[in-house]
């Protein structure tokens, strides 16, 4: 799989008269062709300065910033910028201006003519999620924080660039708001596959959004610059830990989905046929647990040999509840799944809501460790152990 | 011969009059909003540079109107051209500092916005920064017109044009036939003139209000916050400040 190169950060230093360090230091960096790279680091630390270097509304004092192979430099910066999507926090769209005027901004200035700016201005607020008819002539007073932040978006799409520099785009949302656009724009990314340089200081917003993340120290030296698994499974030094805080194998319960872990199967009865075949086979295999089915194979609840008894041999009705997770649920909401049943296990369910098999504390626990054992063993850091060792004591008791 | 009977006896010279008096006035003002539009775009983002602009123009304010219509005839003679400069020194003020001050409370994000998806300075200034100030502009240019339509009677005394002439003309032949009436017309003609301009300038002021489509016939469904005219009268802040 070769991908190109979209934006090659040679030796970047940016000094300022009067001050004797750089803010930014020598910083390279490679970033492919459709990727989500996300800066974090501590405020002040240069994310924002190297970004802003790329377009170029803060000039680099020495090193290369190619772009497609273009050195920035080479153009005018007002011509650079037009080729650029730029989204901040504040989103800046102008007051006086109705949305479909702020969207065809950069149009306009690239000469398109009126008909174009507007199919494309339609477009766009369709894209993002506004309906042209109702949106196209408001202000952006008339809208809420969301609606302008979806607007701010498309007026940086606007002349489909293939560059987007996005500095904490959502972080002047409040958190639910925030979480929506942030999914709207990881599946808009979806069809799009720009270039994204992203700006945050919220690093469960870098794993989230991030192809690859660069975990930023001061004057922008790259402290780590991997995979959002990667960085939650090995972080570099205790610095990048410390940035990841907490709870990472917890974090990374969020990457990775249902269908990661192997399944494993569990006996099915169908209360109406052979129960007696099914109570015997509960009653060899002592301890375990079996599932009570539907004609349609639909769970409908656990039960083991003790439900059974109790129940003088009726299935209805007997044993525990089950708790259900589709195969492309996140491994956080299988663990809370499985947290939830008694016998420590999820059942996937497929579109139709039918058994395909089970997941429990045991097979995600194999998974996160392979995750870290597997790039560098016992790499961890003292902190991050004792997160697993809290993880560890999560799982089995029940069974 | 009351009032009224003067008014009617003396309607032409009257009505020549005061539009005279009403040309001088928004030539100054029109000349004065050039030139104090420009000195703010070049100052305000240099607070030495701003405060030096306003210092100056504030202190061309405290110069007596006497005096400096009397100052200006040595190098401009007399009649129209003193009378001219004298008001556009006068209405330089209101204008300069209310620009700037409109031009500095712009959010500085959308200044940024504009670079940012490569506006060049000069459009990010005509299509965003000077719409977005315009409100205080305005405010600025209606009191620089209120304040100069009183001293362009004073312009009179330097053979300039408008309604001064009735007041003075009444002036000096206190006791006289229609000494009364002439400073009466004068005085009351300029507040009228004042009061009909600055409501122009008010309709002006609607008709162009950024992001508003001219429409004054349906009411508003929201109304713009800020930025209107609070920031009235130039507010000694900013000469003095840093």
């Amino acid at each position: 799989m070769s991908r190109d190169v979209m934006i090659d950060l040679q030796q970047v230093s940016k000094f300022y008269r009067g001050q004797k360090a750089p803010v930014v230091d020598n910083m390279s960096m490679t970033i492919q062709q459709g990727e989500i790279i996300v800066f974090v680091g501590p405020s002040g630390c240069g994310k924002t300065t190297t970004m802003k270097m790329i377009n170029r509304l803060i000039e680099p004092s020495s090193g290369r910033i190619l772009i497609d192979g273009t050195d920035v430099t080479a153009l005018d910066g007002n011509d650079l910028r037009r080729q650029i999507g730029y989204v901040i926090q504040q989103v800046g769209l102008f007051p006086h201006m109705s949305v479909a005027t702020n969207v065809g901004l950069v149009p306009k200035m690239l000469g398109w003519d009126r008909k174009r700016i507007e199919a494309r201005a339609d477009e766009l607020l369709h894209l993002v999620g506004l309906e042209p008819a109702i949106y196209r002539n408001r202000l952006p007073r008339q809208l809420s924080g969301g609606q302008q932040q979806r607007v701010g978006v498309a007026r940086a799409l606007a002349a489909d660039p293939p560059v987007m520099l996005m500095d904490e785009p959502f972080g002047a949302t409040d958190p639910m708001t925030r979480d929506r656009l942030q999914n709207e724009f990881l599946r808009l990314q979806e069809q799009l596959r720009k270039t994204i340089v992203f700006v945050t200081h919220d690093f469960d917003e870098a794993i989230k959004m991030g192809t690859r993340i660069a975990v930023l120290g001061e004057r922008s030296k790259i402290r780590q610059f991997d995979t959002p698994e990667n960085l939650l499974a090995n972080p570099a030094d205790s610095t990048v830990a410390q940035f990841i805080g907490r709870g990472a194998r917890l974090k990374q319960l969020d990457l990775r989905r249902v269908d990661a872990i192997a399944w494993e199967d569990v006996p099915l009865i169908q209360p109406d046929k052979a129960a007696n075949g099914a109570k015997r086979q509960l009653e060899q295999t002592e301890g375990s647990s079996a599932l009570t089915v539907d004609a349609d194979n639909r769970p409908l609840r656990w039960v083991n040999a003790h439900d059974l008894a109790a129940g003088a041999g009726a299935l209805d009705g007997a044993g525990q509840t089950v708790t259900t997770v589709e195969p492309q649920a996140t491994l956080r909401d299988a663990l809370d799944a499985m947290l939830a049943s008694r016998d420590g296990a999820a059942v996937v369910v497929d579109e139709d809501g039918r058994y395909a098999g089970t997941v429990t504390l045991d097979g995600l626990m194999q998974v996160i460790h392979h995750a870290s054992e597997q790039e560098e063993p016992g790499a961890g850091v003292p902190d991050q152990r004792a997160g697993a060792t809290t993880a560890a004591e999560l799982a089995p008791e029940q069974r | 011969m009351t009032f009224l009977e003067y008014l009617q006896s003396r309607r032409e010279l009257l009505l020549a009059q005061t539009l005279e008096h009403a040309t001088i006035v928004l030539m100054s003002v029109a000349l004065a909003t050039v030139i104090g539009v420009l000195i703010a775009l070049w100052t305000y983002r240099n607070p030495r540079a701003r405060a030096v602009a306003t210092a100056m123009a504030a202190a061309m304010l405290t110069i007596p109107s006497f005096a400096l219509l009397g100052l200006l005839i040595a190098p401009l003679g007399l009649g129209y051209a003193p009378t001219l400069v004298a008001l556009t020194m006068y209405a330089l003020l209101p204008i300069l500092r209310n620009t700037i001050v409109g031009l500095s409370e712009i959010d500085p994000a959308l200044t940024e916005a504009a670079r940012g998806i490569g506006m060049s300075r000069i459009r990010s200034l005509t299509t965003v920064e000077i719409p977005l100030a315009w409100p205080v502009i305005l405010t600025g240019i209606r009191v620089s017109t209120q304040m100069t339509m009183g001293i362009a009677a004073v312009g009179a005394y330097v053979g300039g044009p408008g309604l001064g002439h009735q007041i003075f003309d009444g002036l000096a032949n206190l006791g006289g036939v229609n000494s009364l009436n002439q400073a009466l017309v004068g005085t009351v003609g300029v507040i009228v003139l004042a009061l009909t301009v600055d409501f122009a300038l008010a309709l002006l002021g609607k008709l162009t209000q950024a992001g508003q489509r001219p429409n004054l016939l349906r009411p508003r469904l929201a109304r713009r916050p800020a930025l209107t005219p609070t920031t009235a009268v130039p507010s000694p802040s900013l000469g003095g400040r840093e």
